[in-house]
């Protein structure tokens, strides 16, 4: 027996479901090759078509609905070979733990008999052997011998799902293909179940494919994840790879979603549906917020990105925005060189919102200052959208760079009026027609929700508290349609509950628009509610840098370690 | 779980005292008097009793007194297992039941095993087909046959199968004044008189039966166990009949058991127009001359079999389906 032979291999696999005489597509083109003892996860939302993928390798695909390509198991093509030798391989070699579901085992059946069903009917062991089967599946899943003979409604959900696996191991298959087998568990029956499930991995050595939307279990027991989106592999890596650097938005959008992989963070979930017609171009476009002409016209294919590790995006993956590299600049105090910036470096992809944490007067606004082009930086370069950032082109740009400063007081003309500030840019830059700016504006003040009524257009910035000040701020920032929005304290001077309100009313435009946010704070807690990585500063120099958890959990600098510590002391 | 059998038992006794009460008021609820004419049947020449003549057999069976005291008389009769005398035919009423009964279960039992055996079947392969030109077929001829009134359809049959094409006798339930040469062949008259009742009264039930069980099977069939089943690779024959029929016969069984008063009431119309001498067709006769003992007797065995269907369904519902 090989070890490195693929066991499953699946080629350009295509379901269609007839729904009352139109076609829908349940997955489309799929390919996917797993290694005798590894162990596959797939994750998704629901309706992207993970368990219509189980279902096509258990055969369950039955007409009026079409199924096309290849799934060859141990080389064999299982769409090609009679009932008569499929049925041989089935629950003998490949074995599916169903969903958990109310009717999923027979009703009028008890538990015992359902469980050797299969070994009686097609192996033809006697009723006594069979009696002593059950027992001894009963035991391997950590149930009472009792319950061979109850019925299945007399179960409770970690029961029957302990059951499901039961009969799934009963013919002692090689593959085993788990549908969410922890899904609606509460969090201490599902560490018992992933235990259960790798125990029985262990004795029994079979490969697995582990079909979930929740990604704790994955981490948990798969080496690598495929991320399916309508019908289709937009993703694939390790583990690893996948849940800490996602390349592809929609999966950085899953991960988000996730409260397992980011205790701390805000929630938010993708915007928009799965749409469920197929679709000429890549699948995610509508709900992409990065999306081109292209990806409406063109399915991209998965391409390889790295060592095991493929993408389906015509970008190529979530873009980098933003690369800093190297910038260093001096102030001239009396005839004395300070350095604010020193040797900095990061970047900023698409969509993601990364925090600039440090004391006062640790460099972080002339950074921003620098990275928007107000202020040249003495060394090194900046690069947005891969172009150099030279002077203030960038903020002049429509989908550029903006900056929202900290006090809302003094960067709002007292003597302009509300229209006037946010028509300004567009004014400035001759942007859009007439009509169009005046639309546009009114789009961007119901965006930050303040009335859009000519009485509030016409009122004087003096008029307005200092929360609706820092959303005019953000308003003439958005009417620009940036791509990367530089929140610069914005909230400081705020009180509590404004503050609160503001933060969910960025997070939120940010989620349905899908710029990019560097904001900076000195508070490192905010920022590990709202950041997904985080930069911290000191002396103008960055001393720690990672993902949000990383950087309180594990500080590495001393420095953010007493900004952790001030911060709990709060 | 005691208790429940308890309250169960208190519930048919019940049941059973509300009927015999209905029982005794609804002949004596209907207008006419049992005297008015002593003789003869619908058609017949009428013999007319005088006033006092009426007069006199009022007091004989008791029917000038009040009802509450009539009542109370019936109750204590019924306690002993008398269940009266019939004024029309001057016999037990116990043993002119006794006579026409075993007919008409013949009739009803025979029936609903055919319309269940053949609605199953049809059924079965209008789901397992389903949209395809069987179940298309199956679902228009059924609709259409349902529709049809029961004595029409037995009408029909007398006159095409019996009357025109003599395939069949035309009334009764046994060839009169005939030697057997063998039991097989007296069973082979019973069956050929009972044919075409059973059969009006099998085609006026098969069609709700077989509408069931497509829609019943056609559910099942797309649960989650009969996936199951089929991933499990168990054989097809398995598949269809332990996992789907199985589950898709228990609305059937509710459905058969309450349907039985019904079936009843459709057996004394095919009687009528058979002249098949079971119940239905002395209960029609009964009526007619307001023979109370008699209606009383007839309406009460009738209702204790639809009850001890009942029950029997009960209990087998709770043999079938371990949920119960």
């Amino acid at each position: 027996m090989d070890l490195y032979k693929p066991i499953l291999k699946i080629k350009s696999l295509k379901v269609d479901y007839k729904i009352n005489s139109d076609w829908f597509t349940g997955i489309d083109r799929i390919s996917l090759c797993q290694k005798r003892g590894k162990n596959i996860g797939i994750i998704g939302e629901s309706g992207s078509g993970k368990t219509t993928l189980a279902h096509s390798i258990m055969g369950l695909i039955d007409s009026p609905h079409k199924i096309s390509g290849e799934i060859l198991y141990e080389g064999v093509n299982l769409m090609s070979i009679s009932n008569k030798d499929k049925k041989k391989i089935l629950w003998n070699d490949i074995a599916l733990v169903f969903q958990n579901s109310l009717e999923v085992l027979n009703p009028i059946m008890s538990v015992g008999k359902q469980l050797t069903e299969r070994l009686v009917e097609i192996n033809g062991i006697t009723k006594k052997e069979a009696e002593k089967e059950q027992i001894r599946l009963l035991r391997m899943v950590d149930l009472e011998e009792k319950w061979k003979d109850a019925f299945p409604h007399q179960l409770s959900g970690g029961m029957r799902q302990r059951v499901l696996i039961a009969m799934a191991i009963s013919c002692k298959p090689k593959l085993v293909i788990f549908d969410e087998p922890t899904s609606s568990m509460d969090a201490i029956l599902k560490k018992k179940i992933i235990k259960l499930i790798k125990r029985l991995q262990q004795n029994l050595k079979f490969s697995m494919i582990v079909i979930s939307h929740d990604l704790s279990i994955m981490k948990e027991i798969v080496d690598s994840i495929n991320v399916m989106y309508a019908g289709s592999v937009i993703e694939s890596g390790s583990v690893n790879d996948i849940i800490n650097n996602p390349k592809h938005p929609y999966t950085r959008g899953l991960i988000n979603s996730s409260v397992e992989i980011l205790p701390y963070k805000d929630l938010w979930g993708i915007p928009g549906e799965v749409t469920s017609t197929y679709c000429q171009g890549c699948s995610f476009a509508p709900r992409c917020t990065q999306s081109q002409e292209k990806c409406f016209k063109e399915k991209p294919e998965l391409k390889k990105i790295g060592i095991n590790r493929e993408i389906a995006c015509h970008r190529g993956g979530i873009i980098k925005l933003l690369d800093v590299k190297n910038i260093q600049k001096n102030f001239k105090v009396r005839n004395k060189f300070i350095n604010a910036v020193n040797d900095v470096s990061f970047c900023i992809n698409h969509g993601e919102t990364v925090a600039l944490v440090g004391q006062s007067g640790s460099g972080k606004s002339t950074i921003a200052k620098i990275v928007s082009g107000y202020l040249p930086g003495d060394k090194g370069k900046v690069y947005f959208e891969q172009k150099k950032v030279i002077y203030d082109k960038v903020a002049k740009l429509e989908e550029g760079i903006q900056i929202v400063l900290q006090d809302p007081f003094s960067a709002l003309s007292h003597r302009l009026r509300v229209e006037e500030i946010i028509k300004e840019p567009l004014e400035i830059n001759k942007i859009g027609s007439k009509e169009e700016r005046n639309k546009r504006v009114k789009k961007a003040l119901r965006d930050v929700q303040l009335p859009q009524s000519n009485e509030f257009l016409n009122r004087f910035c003096n008029t307005l508290s200092g929360g609706q000040r820092q959303r005019v701020a953000v308003a003439r920032a958005l009417v620009m349609k940036p791509k990367i929005l530089i929140a610069d304290e914005v909230t400081s001077m705020l009180d509590l509950s404004t503050q609160a309100n503001m933060i969910r009313l960025l997070k939120g435009l940010q989620n349905r628009q899908g710029f990019a946010m560097l904001y900076i704070t000195h508070d490192i807690y905010l920022s590990r509610k709202i950041c997904e990585r985080i930069i911290v500063l000191e002396n103008g120099e960055i001393v720690d840098m990672g993902s949000s958890n990383q950087i309180i959990e594990e500080a590495y600098s001393q420095s953010t370690k007493r900004l952790v510590e001030a911060g709990l002391n709060k | 779980m005691k208790l429940k059998k308890k309250e169960k038992i208190f519930e048919y006794i019940f049941t059973l005292f509300i009927i015999i009460t209905l029982n005794f008021a609804l002949p004596r609820m209907m207008p006419g008097d049992p005297f008015l004419h002593n003789t003869g049947g619908e058609g017949e020449v009428f013999t007319t009793h005088t006033v006092e003549q009426i007069q006199y057999y009022r007091e004989y069976y008791g029917l000038d007194k009040p009802l509450y005291i009539q009542y109370g008389t019936y109750l204590k009769e019924l306690a002993k297992g008398d269940l009266g005398y019939s004024y029309y035919y001057k016999t037990d009423v116990l043993s002119i039941i006794y006579k026409r009964f075993p007919w008409t279960i013949l009739l009803v039992f025979s029936a609903l095993g055919f319309s269940i055996i053949f609605g199953t079947i049809l059924g079965s392969i209008s789901a397992w087909y389903r949209n395809s030109w069987q179940d298309q077929i199956l679902y228009i001829l059924l609709i259409i046959i349902s529709e049809i009134p029961a004595f029409l359809i037995g009408i029909f049959l007398l006159v095409v199968l019996a009357a025109a094409l003599n395939f069949f006798p035309l009334a009764g339930s046994i060839s009169h004044f005939r030697d057997y040469s063998s039991n097989f062949e007296k069973i082979i008259d019973i069956a050929q008189h009972a044919f075409l009742p059973v059969m009006t009264l099998t085609l006026a039930r098969i069609g709700g039966i077989y509408l069931l069980v497509r829609n019943s099977l056609s559910t099942v069939l797309n649960k989650d166990y009969v996936r199951t089943a089929k991933a499990k690779g168990l054989k097809e024959v398995r598949i269809k009949y332990i996992y789907a029929l199985g589950n898709a016969l228990l609305p059937l069984l509710t459905r058969v058991s309450l349907q039985l008063g019904a079936m009843i009431g459709g057996a004394i119309l095919a009687e009528s127009v058979f002249a098949y001498p079971g119940l239905g067709l002395l209960m029609r006769n009964a009526v007619s001359v307001r023979d109370y003992p008699l209606i009383q007797g007839i309406f009460l065995i009738l209702a204790l079999m639809v009850m001890i269907a009942n029950l029997t369904a009960d209990l087998l519902y709770k043999k079938i389906d371990p949920r119960v």
